[in-house]
């Protein structure tokens, strides 16, 4: 039994109806697709297997909510991406920077470019976005496209 | 000894020790760094963005756009992302050559870092050397690639030039003069009290810190902590390639000048073994322009440690998404966890010690803040008023 297949028995054994899929797409990578409320519980019981390393987290604008991604190692090695869904209206995650520290700009670059609140984080203020940048706009949503950015800009700052 | 109260000292964004704009805001005691606030985004290009209105053709040249010093470490991580999503391989003789070009980057990147070391602790003759026996390496990606920053070598499916056998001789030749050199700037280091007084226990990050904050690269190596994406995570030819990954127990500045003198060996012997061991055979495969609906993560041990690239396609010929992790975005909660307790004038050499590299890091946003009238430029309207004043000139 390959090292991928033991760790996705165990995951789903774990979470049970909480998982919605769980797929090894090639050697070493996992992605895994569970429930909001299954986020804390799942990401300490990884670290627990050996998941210590969180690489990043990506957000991705989908018709129907926001995707967060949080890509974890285990051992440098097999790369698990645990996937979950929220909301695009008011979007609200509690934060995991109490169990993995190293999450802290991860979780700040993902709000500033989607929005998304992590709830709990000790410091959400801008990272990336400059300070003047309009409230409620979140570069990396699909609704704004470039040229609508571009625009949104200029009434902003009254460019002659 | 304190003072009772603490003084804000911003750092940045034009900084004293960086070449790059960032910004710091250190929070003093008398002289002792109590706290440190990061504020990133400066050099923000919107990358991502720009990722989803590319093709993936373009798109390669984007990514080798990322960053300046480790350019082929992003076109690397790029196309085996796109492969993965199409279910191709890159050639034997490809992933090798991959492996000789990412390790010869490897190469001119730490030497890059070991001058610019050199200079914030004010030794600035061995900067000069360094920096001149950088260019040898430099030479060869030149000769190699026809260029010195932007190899252009890879490409969805393999790499866009070979290695002919008439440049191996004079490659061999370089890599003994920078191992020879590399072993004497060792015993230099090693020795010299100069280096020794500003590095040794300065910066210190410990193991478990290293890790509770996802530290990556040689920081995290200098920590003690036996950690690479070459071996963990094979990719190109590192699975048939013999290597050590080197450590060191230090945890300090120092220990990050050994861990990188020490790679820039182990990469010596890599590249000679796989310019002996190279397979011949054609360097690409032929791949479809149209990308099925998928997704996939690549990884990459740049020269900072590990970088990380997230794709999702949706069947066309650009992405829906495109997300890319540098490690010097990496390695800043650790930054700022080495500087707490530090001396104010220690700042430059620790911020220096992970090797930051904030192009690499900023790529999202889309404005240039220009000037202190607080006008924010698109490239277009800046184009504009460069256009006008030309007219009226």
């Amino acid at each position: 039994m390959r090292r991928e297949d033991k760790i996705v028995a165990e995951i789903r054994e774990r979470l049970k109806e909480k998982i919605i899929t769980v797929e090894v797409p090639r050697e070493r990578r996992i992605f895994a697709y569970i429930k909001l409320e299954a986020l804390k519980e799942s990401i300490k019981f990884l670290k627990d297997m050996g998941f210590k390393h969180l690489s990043t987290i990506t957000g991705v604008d989908m018709e129907d909510g926001i995707e967060l991604i949080y890509h974890l190692a285990l051992d440098g090695s097999i790369e698990l991406s645990l996937r979950l869904k929220v909301q695009k209206d008011d979007p609200r995650v509690p934060t995991i920077t109490d169990i993995i520290p190293g999450a802290v700009l991860y979780e700040r670059e993902v709000h500033d470019m989607f929005g998304v609140n992590f709830e709990g984080h000790p410091d959400l203020s801008p990272l990336i976005l400059p300070e003047k940048w309009p409230r409620n706009i979140y570069p990396l949503r699909k609704k704004y496209a470039l040229e609508r950015l571009r625009n949104l800009i200029f009434k902003e700052e009254d460019i002659e | 000894m304190s003072y009772g109260s603490t003084i804000k000292v911003p750092f940045g964004p034009q900084h004293p020790a960086l070449k790059e704009p960032e910004h710091f805001l250190f929070k003093i005691d008398g002289d002792i760094i109590v706290n440190v606030k990061p504020r990133i985004g400066y050099n923000h290009r919107g990358i991502e963005k720009a990722f989803e209105r590319r093709t993936y053709i373009q798109n390669i040249y984007l990514a080798e756009r990322i960053c300046g010093i480790c350019s082929d470490a992003h076109t690397t991580c790029y196309v085996q992302a796109i492969e993965d999503l199409l279910g191709v391989e890159a050639p034997p003789r490809a992933r090798y050559i991959r492996v000789i070009v990412a390790e010869l980057e490897r190469i001119h990147s730490h030497s890059l870092w070991l001058g610019i070391a050199a200079h914030e602790i004010g030794f600035d003759t061995l900067f000069m050397h360094l920096w001149r026996d950088r260019e040898a390496v430099m030479d060869i990606l030149e000769l190699i690639s026809g260029n010195r920053v932007h190899y252009a070598m890879n490409t969805i499916g393999g790499v866009r030039r070979d290695i002919v056998s008439e440049t191996i001789p004079k490659v061999i030749g370089s890599l003994d003069f920078l191992e020879k050199r590399t072993k004497y700037y060792m015993k230099v280091l090693r020795s010299e009290p100069t280096v020794l007084k500003r590095t040794v226990d300065i910066g210190v990050l410990k193991p478990e810190d290293a890790v509770e904050l996802c530290a990556v690269g040689p920081t995290l190596r200098a920590s003690g902590v036996k950690n690479d994406v070459r071996r963990d995570d094979p990719y190109a030819a590192y699975d048939e390639i013999p290597f050590n990954i080197v450590t060191d127990d230090g945890c300090d500045v120092f220990s990050r000048i050994l861990v990188r003198c020490g790679e820039i060996l182990e990469s010596i012997n890599m590249i000679r073994y796989a310019l002996d061991h190279m397979p011949s055979g054609m360097l690409r495969v032929r791949v479809p322009m149209v990308v099925k609906p998928g997704e996939a993560v690549s990884r990459v041990e740049a020269p900072r440690g590990e970088l990380i690239h997230y794709v999702k396609s949706n069947g066309s010929t650009r992405p829906e998404r495109y997300k890319v992790r540098s490690p010097t975005l990496a390695n800043i909660p650790a930054l700022c966890k080495m500087l707490i307790g530090q001396h104010v004038a220690d700042i430059p050499i620790i911020l220096a010690g992970i090797d930051p590299c904030f192009a690499c890091m900023d790529r999202l946003v889309f404005v240039d803040v220009k000037t202190n009238k607080k006008k924010a430029l698109d490239f277009e309207s800046f184009r504009k008023i460069v256009r006008k004043r030309h007219e009226l000139l």
